[in-house]
This record gives C-alpha cells, structure tokens and sequence, in this order.
C-alpha cells in the first residue's frame, strides 16, 4: 500500500475515532513525495566512474501536520513502514507525535481546498527516461565527452527525475499532480561551467548555446587581462545574481524572519511601501510558469499556487507568507519559493545581454565567486573572492583576471547606475553594478 | 529499527541464498536507520518540534571487471534492498558497455566483520520529548531574559545514525554515531544596521543539555558574541591588505579543512594543488617545521565515525609532521592511484549517497605554544592575548595585528589553491583600545597560509563543528587548534576591505 494511502486512511481513522482521549485530532495535512531518478556523471573525462556512477534512486516520505483537539501542534517526517504490522506502527508513531507535540496558537491553521491553477509541471519524455527509455541520457553523456577539447578536464552531471506529489487535508483537499526534473552541468578544468534545470529535458538548441558559451569563456580564461582600474564596473552573471538573491535577498524577505525581527527589513517598512531598491525594479515569486524548476501548483500547506509581487516600483509590497505568518500579518498566505528558483527580478530598464555586453567600455564578468555562503545576510554586505573573472574591454571579453569584491547588495539594487541584462536561457538576469573591487 | 534488526537484514541481502547475480560480481551495501528531533524557539515560543525517522539501503555493484553502478531505495527490508541489488548491477553492466572507468580496488580488500561501540551514554530517548521541551525551553528562556535587546533563536538537534555495511567478501561492519547540538542565533540591530550571531556547543547525547543548565556556557558565549554583533555593527571596514594575523580556533578547522584537508583527499589528487601527476606529492615542505595536522575521529565529537562507509576501519592519519605533507585522506577506490594508503575516509549524507573520500575531525597543531590564561569573558581574553604578545615580543610594533573573530564558513579552489574564509568580525590587537572592524574575506593561497603558520596560543580546542559540503553531500565536520594561531604577514594572503 503506497504511503500516501496508508497516512490518509490512518489519519481519517485517528481524527473520526481516536484510540485515548488525549489522541484526538482536530486536523490534519499531509505532503507525500513519491520519487525516482536516474543520474550519470562525468569525472575528469571518465564516465560512470566509480564515484560518478549512474544511479537510481527511488524513494517515497511524506510530512506530516497535525492539529490536536488541545490546539497543539506536530510536525513529522515519515517514510513506508515495514510490510508486516503497519497498523501497529502508526499507532506507536502516533503516540510519539503527540509527545512531540508543541505550542502554536498562530500555527494551528488548515486551508480549505480552493481551485487550483494550471501549471505546466511535467516532461513525458521523462517520464520515459525513468520507465527505462534512458538511451536520450546516456546519449548526452557520450555527447559531453565526444565534443570536450583535448587537454580539458571534464566533470560532468546529468540527472532526470520524475514522481508524484500528493498533497491531502482533513477539511478535503485532495491533490495528486505528476511531476518532472531535468538537471545538467558541467564544468572545464573545474574553472568554467554552466548548469541548465528545468521540469522538462534541454532543448537542442539551448544545449549548443551553453556548450558554445563555456568554451568562449574557457577560451578567454587562457590569456591575462589587463587590471582593473577605479572606472571598472562590475558585471554579476545570472549564477551569482542567483547566489546573491539566494543569500541577501531570499532570507530578508521570509514573513516569520521579518516578524520576529531577524531580517534586514520590519514590518513597518513593508506597511509604508519603503523604497529599498531602484525604483525601476521588481522582484517577485512566481510558480506558475511553466516548465520551470520552482514551479508547482499548490504549497506543501494546501494553498494554491499564485505569483506574488515581493517588491514593485523599488518599493516593499509584502513578505512571503505561509499560513501562520499571513495570519500574524493580516494578509491572505502569499506563493512561496523553495529557494531562489522560483524568484524573478526584473527591471523597466533592462536589455538584451548581448547589447548590455557592447555598451561596456570597462568591467569585469565575475563567473563565480568563492565564499557567499559566508556572507552576513541581515546586513547585506558582501566581502568576495572572484578568482577567474573575465575582463570586459570595449564591448569584448578579452581575458582573465582575479578580484576580490566588496559591497553591499542592498545598495548595488538601489544604484541608479545598476543595468539588468536578459539572456533567454537563464531565470536570473545579468547585472551591471558599480561596486567595490580590486585586483587580487 | 535496532543496530541487530539492521545487520540481519544486511547478512540476508548478501547472502547466496535466492540471489540472482553474476559471477563475479562484487557488491557493497549500505543500510541506514535515523532518527533526529529538533526542537526550535525563537523569542521564547516554539517554533517547531520535528520528529523525523527515515530508513534505507544504498548499494554499490560491481561487475567482474570493475565497472559500477548504484541504486538506493527507501525501505529497509530484505525484498528491497534485493531489488536495489538488480537495478545497480543493470547500470553497472550498462556502464560497462559505455566505456567506463574501471576500477577493480574493491575485490582486493580482506574482510572485516566489526561492532563500533556507541559513544551515548544516554539512550536517544532518554528523555521523553516533552521532557526535552521543558528543558530547551528553560534554556531559551533563561537566554532571552539576559539578553532582551536581541533575537533570539535557539534550535536542538539530536541525532542517531545506525549504519550497516556488508560487502560481497562477508564483511559486516555495523556502528551507532549519536550526535546533538545545542545553537543559539542571535540577530542584532545597532544605527539601523543588523548582524546575526551565532554560538553552538556540540556533544553526543542529552546530556549537553544537563551541562548547558548547570555551567551556562554556551549561554554566555552567545551574549558575548551578540554584543559584538552590535559592536561590528558600527564598526569601520579595514584597508584591505596583507597584516600579521591571530585566528581563532574555529577559523583554524576552516583552514585545515577547506584551505587544506579536501587537496589531500585521494579523489582530487590529478586536480588538487597538493598533487602532481595524480600522485601526492609527499615530502613537500608545506609549513613551517613544527606544525602538525591530524585527522582522525575522537569518540564523543560531533564529526565521530569509526569506521568507513566502505566497511574499513577509519584511521587518524598525519597529514602533516613537522612541516611535512606526509599522507592524505585515501579511500579504497583513489588511495593506490593517488599514492597513498587506504585509510578509510570513504563518507557518505545518507544511504542514498555515494562516498566519498572526506575529512572527519581535523586538527592543526603547533609546536610552539604560548600559554594563554584563563579568563572570563570574550573581550577579556581578547586583552589577554594582547598582553600575552606584548610580553613575548610578539605584537607587530607598528600598522595594525588583527584578531579574526568567529568562524562563518570557507571555500576552496582545491586546483588553484585559492581559499576564502569569513569571520564575524576583526579586532586589532595592536591598538590599546582594542579597536573592532568590520568582517571582511580573509583569502589567498593555501600553501602560502600555511607556512605563514607560527605560533599556537592556549591549549588544543577541537570541538569547531560545521557540515561539509563537497559533492552536494551535507556530512558533519569538526576540528580546531590551539585556542588561537597566529600568522605571519604574507604577500600570497589577505584581508579584503574596502
């Protein structure tokens, strides 16, 4: 019996008739995964090495959310129990959940089922892949290793997943969607690399694209670039703008961390509509585009997937709100992101990558940086290593050079200078800031 | 599921018995049963209570020739980990065909049949979870009153792992690694400006719960270190430049590990800075004589594990004598290929994981040691520091000597050498006044830190506990040093800044 039926009939059983006095459950949800997925790599040119083998990984587990009749709350993480003495087990862990129950009064909340959007979230073609018509993924590894240049070390991922995701309520909502994954990257010398993720497999097109953007970048980080100067500006790539957001941005805007008075903003800021950053800018939660890998069509608390405008005009609009904090906030929940992948900035101003590229007389592409997790997120400054970095000279890219970076993000947003360049394949813009840097 | 539960189920996977297999093949299974409780408050109400149990099987097969292949599942159950078994030969055998690296390393292991002690002295539920509330919630609390101008959050994880590891040979190798930590993160706001704080101490069961109620003192190493959040908040940013260093210990495991432990592990040998041909360059001169670094696992640390992911017995290894690149971290795949001994330092997240060759507690170690006295507070023992170099003739005479303070992580290009790491704040030592500065990337080249290594201040702390990354994996790390070390200024190693 799949877990997601074993929890449902189990908790319908518990919560309409419970077995002690203090078990009963006024209510219940419940998130199941149901997945499996199948990854090939590349280490240093050799394929399926043994720490890159091809692997299948298949797994189910589910959390769990219940409201007791008291008003406490547990939260749990739970997989299939043995075959033989299911029932049993249930009843044990159900004992232990309610030990581990807590306090929460703003917690205790369980959404009504509502019409839910339709979202693109699945790739049939991955579905075959992990039904066993892999022959597309060992193509591609094979594809890696016939076009890498002699002399270039290779590592390489390619990883196609595919499951179910059921989401269940006491008060009926009863949602089972399938859903797909497709990851690929790889990197040269373990200097340069690119990354595609998506719900649905790369296109051609789009494989050529990155493949010919890598070995230019490659290419260039052979030659010594002249060094920086006090005029240089520079230029984040979508990887690290996604860091960026990821480690000052994302956090900063949690509902629960403004709330409690652990992020950059207050509430009141966001109540006043401050403006924070330029006010050509937009930040915004969005799963509902299709295809994309932070896109899903409910929350893991049962509410419908919606997009979400954090910050219009430059200015805070909301946080993002799960159920308790929307309640404490006095808003309707917002859509959520897992992460930065389902986070979009964009900006009135912005061009296509390639003419932001030839209006630059003098900057510096920083492809990576080492270093952002350390990074204090409350205060926004960044203090970075950017060994490989691509000078930019007159429109060009034309060699390689070290910096070390420092600033504050909140500023380079707010920058009036700060230009947004747009590439098809990439979710996260390129950005052109003014910033502290130095030759290392 | 018990530790015995698990070896049957293992020993039953392996057995001849109703296996479907080739000839030949070797296989390496891994089974797994967790069980982890965090209980988190945030400004002196629970936040979350999460129970979390999760079991599985990872195998590893081998066709004849060496080709591999994986497969994990999610069920810890004979049936299972049989299907497991199929589905990673298929890929090995379609690996093969593929023209894969072969690697035949496994099939010349002798076996081991093995039972790691627990290094709990408390049952995981020694404590009912309500018991536990009551007690992180009075830890919480007490927290928060002597410390009301701050955010409070305070999270307690606890933790056991039960692994088993078979192996085609008729290896069984079984052991428990419990774990708990007790943190508390502090975010703090001083002329609109915010910093977080974070203090953490580590142990193996609930009993660091018992010792944290009676002596208080992560408690009052959270105060200290939110008051210099708030310090460093209204702190100047530094020249950037190359200045004579002190670090503390939690910044010395960041470069033991990150600037130097992951160039000497057997699988990044053709790439790492510390390789040459693909072989370590053992003899290299890569620290001043009387320097020391160790890895190995210390019973009761947060990084603990006896024994290999591949069922070996886990050694503790000098990396470093007297200056000396002597061994580095080999497991059973890279070792031979990488010229060095198998030492078992195969690691893996999960069963769902494939292991990889990783550090466990790693320590730096300097001959010359400056006895550093007992004091009573953060600031203090700051003061003590610069009294202790002043009286040696230590302290830079002229220009700044910076203390960094607080360890907030690290990376590392093992190819280049290049390594970052960030602290919470920096102090300079050679000013009277003790004047603080903002943190800003502590970087540069490996080896060049390395020999810049000189001194040791107080006595060997090694409980720095933080999660490695490598391979996407999440697995413990700890280690440490003397209470502080200092460093020479070096051209190859800086403070970034403004």
């Amino acid at each position: 019996m799949k877990l997601v039926a074993q929890l449902e009939e189990f908790l319908h059983s518990a919560k309409s008739t419970p077995s002690r006095n203090d078990l009963g459950i006024r209510d219940w949800r419940i998130l199941v995964h149901e997945a499996s997925a199948l990854s090939l790599g590349i280490k240093e040119n050799s394929p399926g090495s043994v720490y890159t083998p091809p692997s299948y990984r298949q797994g189910e587990s589910g959390d769990i959310y219940i409201i007791w009749e008291d008003g406490r709350l547990t939260q749990a993480q739970v997989q299939v129990p043995p075959q033989h003495g299911a029932s049993a087990y249930w009843q044990m862990q159900l004992e232990e959940w309610r030990q581990a129950s807590y306090e929460d009064p703003e917690g205790a909340d369980i959404p009504l089922p509502e019409p839910l959007p339709i979202v693109a979230v699945e790739d049939r073609e991955i579905e075959r892949i992990l039904a066993g018509e892999d022959e597309l993924l060992f193509e591609q590894l094979a594809k890696l290793l016939q076009d890498i240049q002699p002399g270039i070390n290779l590592n390489a991922s390619i990883q196609a997943g595919w499951g179910y995701r059921h989401v269940r309520n006491s008060k009926g909502l009863a949602v089972s969607y399938q859903q797909s994954q497709y990851a690929l990257s790889y990197s040269f010398d373990s200097l340069v690399g690119s990354g595609f993720a998506k719900r649905r497999l790369i296109r051609p097109e789009e494989w050529d694209n990155l493949w010919k953007r890598t070995k230019i970048y490659y290419k260039a980080l052979q030659d010594n670039a002249p060094e920086i100067n006090a005029k240089t500006v520079v230029v984040f790539s979508p990887s690290v703008v996604g860091s960026l957001l990821g480690q000052f941005i994302f956090p900063n805007l949690i509902g629960q961390s403004i709330l409690e008075g652990q992020s950059a903003f207050k509430a009141d800021e966001f109540k006043a509509n401050k403006l924070v950053f330029h006010e050509d800018l937009d930040l915004y939660v969005d799963p509902l585009r299709p295809l994309e890998w932070g896109s899903y069509l409910v929350t893991p608390e049962g509410v419908p997937a919606q997009k979400t405008v954090l910050i219009k005009n430059g200015s805070l609009q909301t946080p993002i709100l799960r159920i308790k904090d929307a309640k404490k906030w006095g808003a309707s929940p917002t859509g959520v992101s897992s992460g930065t992948s389902g986070l979009y900035l964009e900006s009135r101003q912005e061009k296509p990558w390639e003419e932001v590229l030839s209006g630059i007389e003098d900057g510096i592409l920083i492809l990576s940086v080492l270093g952002m997790h350390t990074q204090n997120s409350a205060s926004g400054d960044y203090s970075l290593s950017a060994p490989q970095s691509l000078r930019i000279l007159k429109g060009k890219i034309v060699g390689k050079r070290d910096v070390k970076l420092s600033g504050n993000f909140f500023k380079d947003l707010a920058f009036s200078e700060t230009i947004l360049g747009q590439e098809e394949m990439e979710t996260k813009p390129y950005l052109v800031v003014r910033t502290g840097v130095q030759n290392m | 599921m018990k530790r015995k539960e698990i070896t049957e189920i293992v020993q039953s996977i392996l057995q001849a018995e109703g296996l479907e297999t080739e000839e030949g093949c070797y296989y390496v299974v891994r089974a797994q049963s967790r069980r982890e409780w965090t209980l988190r408050l945030t400004n002196g109400r629970f936040e979350r209570v999460l129970t979390v149990r999760e079991s599985g099987i990872g195998v590893q097969a081998f066709t004849p020739e060496g080709a591999a292949g994986f497969a994990s599942v999610d069920a810890l159950t004979v049936e299972a980990g049989r299907e497991a078994m199929k589905r990673a030969l298929a890929l090995a055998q379609r690996n093969a065909r593929i023209g894969a690296e072969l690697n035949q390393e496994i099939f010349k292991l002798s076996p081991l049949r093995a039972e790691g002690d627990n290094p709990a002295k408390l049952e995981f539920d020694q404590f009912s979870l309500e018991e536990l509330q009551e007690q992180v919630l009075f830890l919480h609390k007490r927290l928060v009153d002597k410390g009301s101008e701050t955010s409070w959050q305070s999270t307690y994880r606890q933790v056991e792992d039960i692994w088993c590891i078979g192996r085609t040979d008729g290896t069984l190798v079984s052991y428990v690694v419990p774990r708990a930590v007790l943190m508390h993160q502090g975010t703090v706001r001083e002329q609109g400006r915010a910093k977080n704080a974070l203090a953490q101490r580590s142990g193996v069961d609930a009993n660091l719960l018992l010792m944290e109620k009676e002596d208080s003192s992560l408690e009052q190493k959270a105060l200290e270190r939110a008051d210099f959040a708030r310090r460093v908040c209204i702190a100047p940013s530094l020249p950037s430049g190359h200045y004579p260093l002190i670090i503390d210990y939690g910044l010395a495991k960041g470069l033991a590990h990150e600037a130097f432990g992951h160039a000497v592990e057997s699988d990044h040998m053709k790439e790492s800075v510390l390789g040459e041909n693909g072989k370590l360059k053992k003899g290299l001169q890569v620290a001043r004589p009387g320097v020391h670094i160790i890895d190995g696992p210390l019973a009761g640390d947060w990084a603990y594990q006896p024994y290999s992911a591949n069922g070996l017995v886990r050694e503790t290894v000098e990396i470093v004598k007297d200056g000396v690149l002597e061994a580095g971290l080999g497991d059973v795949f890279s070792a031979r290929e990488a010229g060095m001994p198998v030492t078992g330092a195969g690691r893996a997240e999960s069963y769902g994981s494939i292991p990889l060759p990783r550090m466990t507690n790693i320590r730096l170690i300097v001959k010359d040691e400056l006895a550093l006295p007992n004091t009573s507070g953060l600031m203090d023992e700051v003061s003590q520091v610069r009294k202790l170099l002043l009286e040696k003739g230590e302290l830079q005479q002229e220009g700044k000597h910076l203390l960094l303070l607080g360890y907030r992580g690290g990376q590392v290009n093992p190819k280049t050498g290049d390594f970052v790491f960030q602290c919470d704040g920096i102090i300079d030592v050679a000013d009277p006044e003790l004047t603080i500065y903002q943190p800003s990337i502590f970087s540069g080249k490996i080896l060049s830190a390395l020999q810049a290594i000189r001194v040791g201040l107080g006595g060997g702390c090694y409980d720095a506990i933080g999660t490695c990354g490598k391979g996407g994996q999440s697995v413990p790390s700890s280690g440490g040093s003397h209470r502080y070390l200092l460093l020479d200024q070096d051209e190859n190693v800086s403070l970034g800044g403004e």
